[in-house]
């Protein structure tokens, strides 16, 4: 009796898992400013496979070269930001802890600008984004590496790196050229998933998979995180070492999230409280929901950007638009949660 | 298993040390208290002993070996540590957070399965808490809260169990329930090992106790350790240990009176002479009485006129001994016959002689 009541719910999580971000996808690919109907989307998808499909041109150019790859790294960014932000959130025992607590973004978004500085093409400046965010937060590491590894300590100097590399952003801004490098600066760290490509995705998407498989696999240990100190140590579990891969994973999906899409601000902070709210504390449930809903929420967020509007919206101000009053529906509704 | 603290000694700051020369031991089925004033180091030197903290000197050994050549998760799979009662640990379910306990069994990229989800519930029903099962740890009780963190300690397997003020902040009857598992455990094999502020949970629960009296560790059989003067020298409060009667047995029980005054002359104690005494003890278990007569068998020196085998009436024993020794050793044998449970024993002492 027990066991089919809980064998039927598995079931139905992992279905409702899979649908959501299938059922967005469909969506996406079919709005915008140009509707494709939804039997024209299966027909170009499909006849990019066989023959025995007509489809006009410009559909198929629209879901294959435009709407498709933006879906995708929608879909990434958003499973990775959510995946680091519940990580972090778990990490310092802290409600209030997004992706870039440890000063990735900064790192990120300083290595980015300094391309645009430089005249990088797109994928070099990925390449370097990437790697001053994962600069900031071995710094941070480094800074606060003392005689005891307080969490606390660890939080405060991601906070100064983070100062320190949105300074050394400013100070970028003011040499860069003010007719065409600032705009695209400034462009660029409002975030927007416009620039998508399969080159860019490719790169992106190695390290960010890698990094939630490692996550997905070490789910369980994970709920250590949220222990006091002495328990989780008298587990017998390796908790220094199982923080620093958490750190690790947390931070390479970060990075390269901002290196292909610069800063979304929101997901990371919303995502992993709504799946909490609806899933509670276990890290085993918890992975695979942030995965799942971080990166539906970023494709519709992301479809509403494009397509309400004349003008494309950044998407960082849907995020909190939309996110904020969601938020605050399922807090009320579930009244809140407790770490 | 032998859980065993060597010529240790700790200090927070360099050449200043907390305390010096500790020795003492947990073995299987024994239950050990450590008793000593706020601020006197009790968690310190249960953190120390299970290798949380670095002795500055000696060292802490299980079975003979060294505890700081273990691998953690060896060490971890022999001893268990439940802290003191403030983490509600992230909200989970009573059933998640014993599963937590096992995580060192489950492999590194592995979740429970259906056999560690079986193991974690026949643990629970093992304390009688299996309706809490799916219940959330902030929303129990604080007794509650502390028998799942009992059987979380329970589901690695270890030998020996060391828990930091396990009944503080709880109210009788859960201090009752929680003193009466360990005292279950204990009797199962387990080696128990706890920091208590109360000195008659010591006397009722433990054969051996701990006492940090301004940096020296004492230990050694339960009335020796806990004296009134050992108390007022180590919490400076004058107190009295009497002896309260009940229908079944007589029960240690240990009053504060007053703050000493240092003017005071310290108390020079009882002289210990030879007493005249007879023990009546009711057990209601063929394998009680045959522990009664192991523990008899040891005090053999103080016993005469021992009646052969129990005499045994509707289902129950009756043994009946006469002593003639040290006050302080019939003391003793008093009180390693009431820590069985379910024993009635009483001894009563001839009048002094002039």
């Amino acid at each position: 009796m027990m066991a089919t009541k809980n064998d039927s719910w598995k079931i139905g999580y992992i279905l409702l898992l899979i649908a959501l971000p299938v059922l967005a996808l469909l969506f996406s690919l079919c709005v915008g400013r140009y509707i494709v109907s939804v039997p024209d989307v299966f027909r170009a998808v499909l006849s990019r496979f066989s023959d025995g499909f007509e489809v006009s041109k410009l559909s198929y150019i629209t879901i294959w070269n435009v709407r498709l790859p933006r879906i995708l790294l929608a879909f990434v960014v958003g499973s990775a930001l959510s995946c680091a932000g519940l990580l972090f959130q778990s990490l310092f025992q802290n409600p209030l802890a997004t992706p870039d607590t440890l000063g990735v973004a900064g790192g990120s978004s300083f290595g980015a600008v300094l391309s645009i500085l430089l005249g990088f093409s797109l994928i070099p400046m990925q390449l370097v984004s990437f790697g001053f965010g994962c600069l900031a937060v071995f710094l941070t590491i480094l800074a606060a590496k003392g005689k005891d590894q307080a969490m606390n300590t660890i939080v405060l100097s991601g906070i100064i790196m983070g100062s320190l590399f949105s300074a050394l952003v400013s100070l970028v801004k003011f040499t860069a050229d003010q007719e065409q490098q600032l705009p695209s600066i400034t462009y660029w760290l409002m975030g927007s998933l416009q620039s998508a490509t399969y080159s860019s995705l490719l790169i992106g998407v190695i390290p960010i998979a890698l990094s939630l498989t490692v996550l997905f696999l070490l789910r369980w240990r994970l709920n250590l995180l949220l222990l006091s100190e002495e328990e989780s140590c008298s587990s017998g579990v390796n908790m220094p070492r199982l923080r620093m891969i958490a750190i690790l994973c947390a931070t390479i999906a970060t990075a390269s999230s901002i290196s292909m899409c610069g800063q979304v601000g929101w997901v990371g902070l919303i995502v992993p409280h709504m799946c909490r709210m609806v899933f509670g504390n276990d890290h085993r449930h918890l992975i695979p929901a942030c995965i799942s809903f971080g990166g539906t929420f970023l494709i519709i967020v992301d479809t509403l950007a494009r397509s309400m509007t004349a003008a494309e919206l950044p998407i960082s101000i849907l995020t909190a638009i939309i996110g904020a009053p969601f938020f605050i529906f399922l807090m009320r509704k579930k009244g809140g949660w407790s770490l | 298993m032998k859980f065993e603290i060597k010529d240790a000694s700790f200090g927070y700051k360099k050449g200043k040390s907390l305390y010096e020369n500790v020795n003492f031991s947990v073995e299987s089925g024994e239950m050990v208290s450590i008793l000593g004033p706020n601020g006197a180091g009790k968690t310190t030197l249960l953190r120390a002993s299970m290798g949380l903290l670095k002795w500055t000197h000696g060292m802490s050994t299980l079975d003979g070996e060294n505890i700081s050549d273990f691998e953690p998760s060896r060490l971890w799979s022999k001893l268990a540590y439940v802290p003191q009662n403030n983490h509600r640990g992230g909200s989970y379910t009573v059933l998640q957070s014993v599963l937590l306990g096992m995580t060192n069994q489950i492999g590194m990229f592995s979740t429970p399965k259906a056999k560690d989800i079986e193991l974690a519930e026949q643990t629970l029903d093992r304390l009688h808490i299996l309706h809490l099962r799916d219940r959330k740890c902030n929303e129990i009780s604080g007794g509650e809260l502390q028998m799942t963190r009992i059987a979380r300690s329970l589901v690695s397997h270890a030998g020996i169990i060391v828990l930091d003020e396990p009944e503080s902040n709880l109210d009788f009857k859960n201090q009752m329930i929680v003193l009466d598992t360990l005292t279950k455990l204990s009797s199962e094999g387990i080696g128990i090992l706890f920091n208590t502020h109360y000195p008659e949970h010591a006397l009722r629960r433990s054969a051996k106790s701990i006492l940090i009296d301004h940096g020296k560790v004492l230990f050694g059989p339960t009335p020796k350790i806990i004296t009134e003067e050992n108390i007022e020298s180590a919490f400076g409060v004058k107190a009295y240990i009497g002896q309260f009667e009940t229908d079944n047995n007589m029960i240690a029980n240990v009053i504060p009176v007053a703050l000493t005054d240092h003017e005071d002359q310290k108390n020079t104690g009882k002289e210990d002479c030879d007493v005249l005494a007879t023990l009546s003890i009711i057990c209601s278990k063929y394998e009680e009485s045959e522990r009664i007569n192991s523990i008899l068998h040891d005090f053999n020196d103080i016993l005469f006129g021992r009646m052969g085998m129990p005499h045994r009436k509707r289902d129950l024993y009756l043994i009946s001994v006469n002593l003639d020794g040290s006050a302080e050793r019939i003391r003793m044998l008093a009180h390693q016959l009431s820590l069985i449970p379910n024993v009635s024993c009483k001894v009563t002492y001839a009048k002094e002689e002039l």
